[in-house]
Formats: structure tokens, C-alpha cells, sequence
């Protein structure tokens, strides 16, 4: 640029200045925000979230556009878009594969604060503000399952809906509330598309925007779990904290690119991903009267549905879905050690870890298997581990001998 | 209701004239189809046109769109009768293969054998009791459910439909021909499935090469910014 151009360019950037904090907007959240130089592979996944979020916005505009929300005509539409749409297929998968990746990235996303800490003090509300969003996504997700009208999506909707019936004396009325109908019908399918296109993605838009104020005004944690802030040299920077922009965008640039590679992998190539983020049953029409022999949730609710199933009541299995849901909220207030990093926490928060792993995973495969015997007593064991390893933190975190904690950040 | 329609289903299911267990064993046999042969895509839409359409319909193929991809008409629209043999509509096609897969097509048109105690004449191994009619049979000839073979199968707990099935009376087709006209049908189901699936891989190389070009210029450019963090400490 020329310097004429740079002094224009400066004399623009002043008017808008005096009138909407755009600088300091950039600087705060860009340019001055002072990220740990740490960050590893875990890190990528919260820039993805926000990525695929971007993407399923996008794509489904253009969605809704050729899209009927009709009893009657939604299975047909949803062809029409496949087949007619120039490219309609092409942003169909990019949705359909959004929404699995979406909860990939996400699980992820969450790991990485189980694994480091980052949930811990001052950082609760951060983790508040991203479970809201994850519950939220649960509900998106569900509902935008309804809208092609295949059978998974109506007894997928009918087997959801109707765990409302067990709660008691009010069950059946908000029941009936829920669907808008004595059956899910067509005014069920109405008033989910509303919810998934635009009650919920404002919430959701509005919550990641908290999520990032929150997260920027506290700073973001590390592999290590030291704060950063507490070594600044005389300008008051962070000594091992770099600048988000450049530096983490043009990382992050590089994790996405990697990322839209294993997106475009099954968008062009598998994007049924064997049944698993689109059901064969899915393109049979919407049938009130034939039930299929199996149904069940798509992936990424198959741990909860587990934890359901392997509870012989119909109530008590709600509630204990529930709380497994519920007790993740409270994640931060169950850690009582010293330490937040999973590297100098000692060896029974390594343990719980695994066993938390190998719970929800164990959870997941059988939640979308066929219910045997053998089955269901391995639910009910990891239904136990994945409570306990939450249960038992605030006895284990103290009880255990932590690594003393290193001055800067290692690497 | 539910309840009611459930325990008809099972009678239904459980009177069938084969044991229900042996034919889960039935392993599938793979469709030789290549979905960019746009030939045999023709081929199995002029045999569709000729012998499925009576019955069949594909709402969501639409002909003209047949007719711009690979240049035939479909002229033999579906005869709609209102009232069906044993009140079973045959199904929709367009989405079969998405549904059931290529190979269970390609194994349930191989798998016709005949059975007297069927009003068509005829029985399937993959459903059992089925309402269509032995309308191949005139191509691939009579088959015969042969039990005997069947201990062999169960030693090894793969059954596939040739172990069970036996051609007594050849049709107009050699097994060969049949096959390949089986195979050229079955083609043209997964087009009208996914008429984009072409046009879907055709991109995909072309958006992968571009990521991976795209990830060399990131990568250096990741490289070349994170030279000072590292001149820094």
C-alpha cells in the first residue's frame, strides 16, 4: 500500500472508531488476545465447532429454501432437493455430515476441558455457558431428525417425545403439549422445523457469542493448567502467551483445512457412514402404522439412550438419563484438587479418566445395539462407572498426590 | 393397534414355509455393478421399463431426467390398480437401494424358487412369502429349494442363495446372461436411488486435490509466522 492509501485507510478506520469500538473489538479479542504458546492438537476442536456451526447455518438457509415442512410433502422435498436442486445433494450431506461432525467436535471439545482443567476456578462459567450450548445442540440435532419424514425420524420422534408421559400425574398433558397432537403428526413436524431453523440456532448463536466474552475475559487455560497471566513482563504481556491473530489463526487455518479434507471425505464419498449418520430406514417415508423392529437414536445420543435402557423403570431410567446429562454441569464444583491439568493430577484422576472414556464409549456402542442379556449387564456397569467417576471425583481429586506444578509452560 | 398390527406381522413372519433363522444366515451376494457404466444403466432401465413397471413405480426418478442422462424414455407408465393381490401394493422403487442395499437386491431377484403352497407359485428366500410374482422366471428358469445342501451351510454358518437353491428348468437366459441382466437392473436402481452419485465422486477428487494444495500453503504459512514464537524463547 501506498502511504496515501495507509493515511486514507488510517482516516477511515478513526471516523469508525469515534462511532463503534472496531479497533478495540480487535485488539480484545484478536490481535491482543494472549493465548498460552501451548496449545496442542486438543485445541483445535473449539475453532471446528465454531466452523461447523458457520457451515450448518449456511447450508441450511439454502436448505429451507426448496424445503417443505408438510406431513404430506417433507419426504418429497427433501428428494426434490437431492435430485432437482442443482448441488442440492452437495449441501443436504455437507447438513447431514454437519450435524454428526458437529457432536464429534464437540465431544472433543469437552474431553479436552476434562482432560486439562478447564473448567476449574475462574473458568466455571465457561464450562456452564458451553453445556448449555451442548444440551441446546442435542435438541437441534433432534429435532432437525424429524424433518426428512422417513420412519426414524417419526418413531424416533414418537419414542423421544413420549418419555415426557413418564412423568407423573402431569405426564400425558405435557405429552400432548409437546407434540401439538393426541399422536406425532404433521403439527409435530411443523413446530419442530420452527424450533431447529429458528428458536434454537438464535439461542445457539447468541450462547457461543457468551461463551467467547466469558472465555476472553478470563483467558484461556493450557496443557499444563498454569495461568499465564500470573508471569507478564513490563508491558503487563504474558510471557509464554502469543497473540491469537496471527498466530492461532493461521494454525487453526491449518487444523481446518485437515478437517474439511476428513468432511469432504464423507460428504463425497461415504456420506451414509455405513447407517451411522444416515439411517437406511430414514428413506422409507414417515409410517404411522408400521413400526420399525429397531429404533434407535442416531450416535451421538446412543450413550444416554444406554443408560435408559439399562434401567428396568421407565422413570427411574428418565431420571438417571437425565442426570447424566445434569451432572456435567456441575463438573466444576465435584474437582477439588489442587491442580487442573490431567499431567499433574495424580494417579486416580488417570485412572477415572480411562474408565470415563471406555463408559461413555461402551455406553455409546450399546445404546445402538439390540438390547441381550450380556448387553444390558455391561450397561449397567458402565451406567455406574460413568456416575462414579463424576460421583467420586471430589474424593479421589483430594484424596490422590499431585506433581508439583512447573514455573512456565513445558514445551 | 400397534400391538395388533405387531402380532399379525409375526404370524406372517413365522408361518413362512422356510425357517426364519436359516435365512438370516443368507449371506449376500456382491453386485457386480460399476455406477459410472452408463450402458448398463440403460440396460437395466429398458428392463425395468419392460418388466417391473407394470407394477412398480419410482416417484422420485423423474423420466425426463432419465431421458437427459442417458438418453432413453421410459414410455410404460405404472398400471394403477386400486385393488392389489393379498391387498399388498408393491413398493415404490426409487429409494430401494438406498433402503436395502445393492447386494440384497441383487440376491432377492436370484433367490426365487418354486413353492406350490404360494398363490403366485412361487416363494423368496429373503422374504419369505413375498407377494411379487415369479415374473423372472422366465429368464433365469424354475429353481428348487434343495434342503440337503443346507447342512453344509449351517457347519459353517454362511449360507449363500446358490447353496439352497437348485436350477431345474433353464429359462430364456443362460445363468451368465442372467446374471448380468440382474446385475445391469440392479445398476439402475442405485442410479435412480442417487441419480447425483457420478456427479457427487466427480467433485469429490476435485475438492480433495484443492484441500490438499491448500493445506501445503497453510502448512508453510504456519511455519513461517510460528519462526519467531520459537526465536523468542
Amino acid at each position: 500500500m501506498t502511504e496515501k492509501a495507509i493515511s486514507q485507510k488510517n482516516r477511515l478506520m478513526q471516523w469508525v472508531d469515534k462511532r463503534y469500538p472496531l479497533t478495540e473489538f480487535w485488539q480484545k479479542h484478536l490481535s491482543k488476545y494472549y493465548a498460552p504458546r501451548n496449545f496442542n492438537f486438543w485445541y483445535f476442536f473449539g475453532s471446528f465447532s465454531l466452523l461447523v456451526f458457520v457451515m450448518q447455518i449456511a447450508t441450511g438457509i439454502w436448505l429451507v429454501m426448496e424445503y417443505t415442512p408438510t406431513a404430506n410433502d417433507s419426504f418429497a422435498s427433501v428428494q426434490h432437493i437431492m435430485r432437482e436442486v442443482r448441488y442440492g445433494w452437495l449441501l443436504r450431506f455437507m447438513h447431514t455430515t454437519g450435524a454428526s461432525a458437529f457432536f464429534v467436535v464437540v465431544y472433543l471439545h469437552m474431553y479436552r476441558g476434562l482432560m486439562y482443567g478447564s473448567y476449574q476456578k475462574p473458568r466455571e462459567l465457561v464450562w456452564l455457558i458451553g453445556m448449555v450450548i451442548y444440551f441446546l445442540l442435542l435438541i437441534e440435532a433432534f429435532t432437525g431428525y424429524v424433518l426428512p419424514w422417513g420412519q426414524m425420524s417419526y418413531w424416533g420422534a414418537a419414542v423421544i417425545t413420549s418419555f415426557a408421559s413418564a412423568i407423573p400425574y402431569l405426564g400425558e398433558q405435557i405429552l400432548i403439549w409437546l407434540r401439538g397432537d393426541f399422536n406425532v403428526s404433521g403439527v409435530t413436524l411443523h413446530r419442530f422445523f420452527s424450533l431447529h431453523v429458528i428458536a434454537i440456532p438464535l439461542f445457539l448463536a447468541a450462547l457461543v457469542f457468551v461463551h467467547l466474552v466469558a472465555l476472553h475475559h478470563v483467558g484461556s487455560n493450557n496443557p499444563d493448567g498454569i495461568e499465564i497471566k500470573d508471569k507478564k513482563d513490563k508491558e503487563g504481556v504474558p510471557l509464554d502467551g502469543i497473540p491469537f491473530h496471527p498466530y492461532y489463526t493461521v494454525k487453526d487455518l491449518v487444523g481446518v483445512v485437515v478437517f474439511l479434507f476428513v468432511f469432504s471425505v464423507i460428504v463425497f464419498f461415504i456420506p451414509m457412514m455405513g447407517g451411522y449418520f444416515l439411517e437406511h430406514d430414514n428413506f422409507v417415508p414417515a409410517n404411522p402404522m408400521v413400526t420399525p423392529l429397531e429404533i434407535s437414536p442416531v450416535w451421538y445420543m446412543t450413550p444416554f439412550y444406554a443408560i435408559l435402557r439399562a434401567i428396568p423403570n421407565k422413570l427411574m431410567g428418565l431420571m438417571a438419563m437425565a442426570s447424566a446429562i445434569a451432572i456435567m454441569f456441575v463438573l466444576p464444583w465435584l474437582d477439588r484438587s489442587r491442580v487442573r491439568s490431567i499431567r499433574y493430577k495424580g494417579i486416580l484422576s488417570k485412572i477415572a479418566i480411562v474408565v470415563f472414556v471406555i463408559s461413555f464409549i461402551g455406553l455409546g456402542y450399546l445404546g445402538s445395539e439390540p438390547v441381550s442379556t450380556v448387553r444390558t449387564l455391561l450397561a449397567r456397569i458402565f451406567t455406574i462407572t460413568y456416575f462414579a467417576f463424576f460421583l467420586l471425583m471430589p474424593i479421589y481429586t483430594l484424596m490422590e498426590k499431585t506433581k508439583p506444578l512447573p514455573e512456565r509452560v513445558t514445551e | 393397534m400397534m400391538r395388533y398390527l405387531l402380532v399379525v406381522l409375526f404370524f406372517l413372519c413365522s408361518s413362512a414355509a422356510w425357517p426364519q433363522n436359516s435365512v438370516e444366515n443368507l449371506v449376500l451376494a456382491t453386485a457386480p455393478i460399476d455406477q459410472s457404466d452408463m450402458n448398463s444403466i440403460k440396460r437395466g432401465a429398458t428392463f425395468f421399463a419392460a418388466n417391473c413397471m407394470a407394477c412398480h413405480t419410482l416417484v422420485y426418478l423423474r423420466y425426463d431426467k432419465v431421458a437427459q442422462d442417458a438418453g432413453i424414455t421410459l414410455d410404460k407408465m405404472p398400471i394403477n390398480v386400486s385393488n392389489w393381490p393379498f391387498g399388498i401394493k408393491p413398493p415404490d422403487l426409487s429409494l430401494e437401494a438406498s433402503i436395502r442395499g445393492v447386494d440384497w437386491i441383487y440376491t432377492y431377484l436370484h433367490s426365487f424358487y418354486q413353492d406350490s403352497s404360494r398363490p403366485t407359485g412361487v416363494n423368496n428366500l429373503l422374504i419369505p412369502n413375498t407377494a411379487m410374482s415369479g415374473i423372472l422366471a422366465p429368464y433365469q428358469g424354475d429353481q428348487v429349494l434343495v434342503t440337503n445342501k443346507v447342512s453344509l451351510g449351517i457347519l459353517y454358518n454362511d449360507t449363500n442363495w446358490y447353496d439352497l437353491l437348485v436350477l431345474t428348468k433353464q429359462g430364456s437366459m443362460t445363468p451368465e446372461q442372467f446374471d448380468a441382466t440382474m446385475a445391469d437392473l440392479v445398476n439402475f436402481l442405485a442410479y435412480a436411488a442417487e441419480p447425483f452419485h457420478e456427479e457427487q465422486r466427480h467433485l469429490g477428487w476435485w475438492v480433495l486435490g484443492f484441500l490438499a494444495v491448500l493445506f501445503v500453503l497453510m502448512y508453510f504459512l504456519k511455519k513461517e509466522y510460528w519462526k519467531d514464537v520459537k526465536k523468542n524463547k
